[in-house]
């Protein structure tokens, strides 16, 4: 898993052109997160993506963008993941390591829920 | 002031003088202020070609071409014109009109999404939705456009933004786009590659053509004792006529061409992002070859070939790096006697005299009876690899070709474009009878507007290039090739109020040029040529280029 930081205007149409670059090259997105940063009208985009290989096909033609003011691969040795289990009893949010709520997911078996991983 | 009025002075600041478009209900606001407005506007017969003519515009006068096409049906019909030009690398402004921010989403009559649909084929584009933002927005297209790699901006106007108020204030403010970073930090290590080189060559690529990097390229190619081959997309960025020069490489290259591509030890690649085209099958493209890549877009370093020196710059900037950079050297002399005596030798059968009428004498006699100063473009297909292959240019001749989308009905409005842009040229657009019949309404447009272009018809009745194709590769198996319905060009071009002229005999051919060059309106020769030649030699596609069908082609070199 590979995890990309971009800084990016927050305006409309952003995230279609920034998906655009990885729908052409192919690439899924594993986990996306996206919100409002420190500056002002601009916005952080954490994504996680399978390889270090499709990262690299990628990241030049984001540079390119306009709207994209940086992006650069985030190296980190521990990466946070976060889910979100869907229960009769109500929905329960997990957070920590990518293992830990993998392993948290897996053991409670819930019947629906949904993973970010890395890219939090 | 009223937007459309701030548009048309924004438009006339950046120093427009020309746009090609078609209005319609959206776009009537900002017609009507261009009435009392200097700026040409071309009346086009169909949006597409308002597209390639501010194409050919921009490759000619190397500065934004300028097309409007209104919303909905507009916009769909530029889209074409837009991608053309983004896969040529060519400088453009595209505006559309929209359906009024009220509305916007709805659904409302002639609304198209056309802020998405032009995302993925324009270097940027802006859909307007605040007035405000009017002037900003416009004066950084025209910067994008023309910044770094250039590449058409589009901008999306719902017809509101019009009719709204901008202030003076909002029209002074001043914008910056970034510049693309260079990076020539490998710059030793290109220079001791080809210092050591014994066999080095110079690949070109249209970037060259845009930074007009060519003169020094051949200084740098005679201090380096390298032959340098082009793309389609270089052709008339180098002069033909220079020894060291060799053509057009690729699929329809001249062997000689390849030949330097396929048996070099160093490759200096300029501007160029190695098509398919090109390098044929691309695992064993420049297996003995260290690649050197230079190109102005860091993206591209790396996109198709692996394994090489990356220089992150302009060309023009970047050659002259190297020439500093190099010293006196004399190791690749041998490589440089081989090539010049093989390059003289690769010289085709031009068959000038058969009947019926082979497509190589009608490029052939144009080559010799156009000017030195001719804009030469093409449609897409047999014509063009015909016109790429055996047309020379050089001098202060040009080549504007459809090299990256491959646009059928490209060359007829890109020719009226390059008219536009300099009129005291002859500009002659090689056409293919189904390219042409994608645009040929056009012909009103260059009689309207007093453009005496000439069009140089290859008739064979087919679409040629599929039908080769069908010929070579699928057992003569001919479906949906031959047209059986084809009008008489003569008649057709007459009826718009252009001259014309049935060419069937190869003594006729030169007459027959002579003739369209002087003439004062638009011109076709339609040029009856035989049906069963095909464009040789030919590289198959997804194949290296041993495996080369050479038809009539006479090299006589090795290839491997």
């Amino acid at each position: 898993m590979e995890v990309m930081m971009m800084l990016v205007y927050d305006q409309p149409g952003v995230m279609q052109r920034v998906m655009g670059e990885f729908n052409r090259k192919r690439i899924n997105v594993e986990t996306i997160v996206v919100g409002k940063c420190e500056m002002p009208e601009r916005a952080r985009i954490v994504l996680s993506i399978e390889n270090r290989e499709k990262a690299t096909s990628v990241i030049e033609h984001l540079r390119a963008l306009h709207e994209v003011i940086e992006v650069d691969l985030v190296s980190s040795d521990r990466h946070e993941a976060y889910a979100l289990l869907f229960s009769k009893e109500g929905v329960c949010r997990i957070t920590g390591t990518v293992e830990e709520v993998d392993q948290i997911v897996k053991k409670s078996q819930p019947e629906r829920y949904i993973q970010a991983m890395n890219a939090i | 002031m009223k937007g459309a009025r701030a548009a048309v002075e924004l438009l006339e600041k950046q120093n427009v003088q020309v746009m090609f478009g078609i209005p319609g209900g959206v776009l009537l606001p900002f017609y009507d202020e261009l009435v009392q407005s200097d700026i040409r506007h071309i009346l086009v017969r169909h949006e597409q070609c308002a597209g390639h003519m501010a194409d050919g515009y921009a490759r000619v006068s190397k500065r934004p071409g300028v097309c409007v096409a209104t919303s909905g049906p507009g916009a769909t019909n530029l889209v074409t014109g837009v991608a053309t030009a983004f896969m040529d690398s060519s400088p453009m402004v595209a505006i559309t009109g929209q359906v009024a921010t009220g509305v916007l989403g709805n659904d409302a009559f002639q609304e198209a999404d056309a802020f998405s649909l032009m995302m993925p084929i324009t270097k940027h584009n802006f859909r307007i939705t605040d007035p405000k933002t009017l002037p900003e927005v416009v004066k950084k297209s025209f910067l994008i456009a023309t910044t770094g790699r250039y590449g058409p901006v589009h901008i999306d106007i719902p017809v509101d933004i019009f009719t709204s108020d901008i202030t003076e204030e909002q029209m002074s403010k001043e914008v910056r786009v970034p510049k693309p970073k260079r990076n020539l930090s490998d710059l030793l290590d290109a220079i001791k590659l080809l210092e050591n080189a014994e066999r080095p060559t110079i690949m070109v690529g249209g970037g060259v053509a845009w930074s007009q990097a060519g003169p020094d390229i051949v200084r740098l190619a005679e201090l380096l004792m390298a032959p340098i081959v082009t793309t389609l997309m270089a052709k008339g960025s180098v002069p033909e006529n220079h020894p060291l020069v060799l053509g057009v490489c690729g699929m329809h290259g001249r062997q000689v061409a390849n030949y330097a591509l396929n048996n070099c030890d160093v490759l200096l690649a300029i501007g160029t992002r190695f098509s398919d085209r090109v390098t044929g099958k691309l695992s064993e493209f420049g297996m003995k070859t260290k690649v050197v890549h230079v190109d102005i877009d860091s993206s591209e370093i790396g996109k198709n070939v692996k394994g090489r020196v990356g220089l992150v710059g302009d060309a023009w900037t970047v050659v002259h790096a190297l020439i500093a950079g190099l010293q006196k050297r004399k190791k690749a002399a041998t490589w440089k006697e081989r090539i010049l005596v093989l390059n003289k030798e690769c010289d085709c059968d031009y068959d000038l005299r058969s009947d019926p009428l082979k497509p190589q004498k009608v490029i052939f006699e144009l080559s010799k009876n156009l000017p030195d100063d001719a804009i030469v473009t093409t449609e897409v297909g047999q014509n063009q690899m015909w016109a790429a292959h055996f047309y020379k240019c050089y001098g202060k001749r040009m080549f504007i070709t459809s090299g990256g989308l491959g646009t059928m009905g490209f060359g007829f409005p890109a020719a009226i474009g390059a008219k536009v842009a300099r009129p005291e040229s002859v500009v002659a657009d090689i056409a293919g009878d189904g390219s042409l019949q994608m645009v040929v309404q056009e012909f009103a447009t260059a009689v309207e507007n007093d453009l005496p272009v000439v069009v140089a018809l290859m008739n064979n009745g087919w679409l040629g290039m599929v039908k080769q194709w069908q010929k070579l590769f699928y057992g003569s198996r001919y479906k949906a090739t031959k047209f059986a319905g084809s009008p008489d060009f003569v008649k057709l071009a007459e009826a718009y109020g252009a001259g014309a002229l049935r060419v069937d005999r190869p003594s006729e051919v030169a007459e027959a040029i002579k003739r369209a060059c002087k003439a004062d309106v638009p011109f076709l020769l339609d040029f009856i040529i035989d049906p069963e030649e095909d464009v040789l030699p030919m590289t198959p596609p997804g194949k290296s280029t041993t495996e080369c069908i050479k038809g009539r082609c006479m090299w006589k070199g090795d290839v491997a």
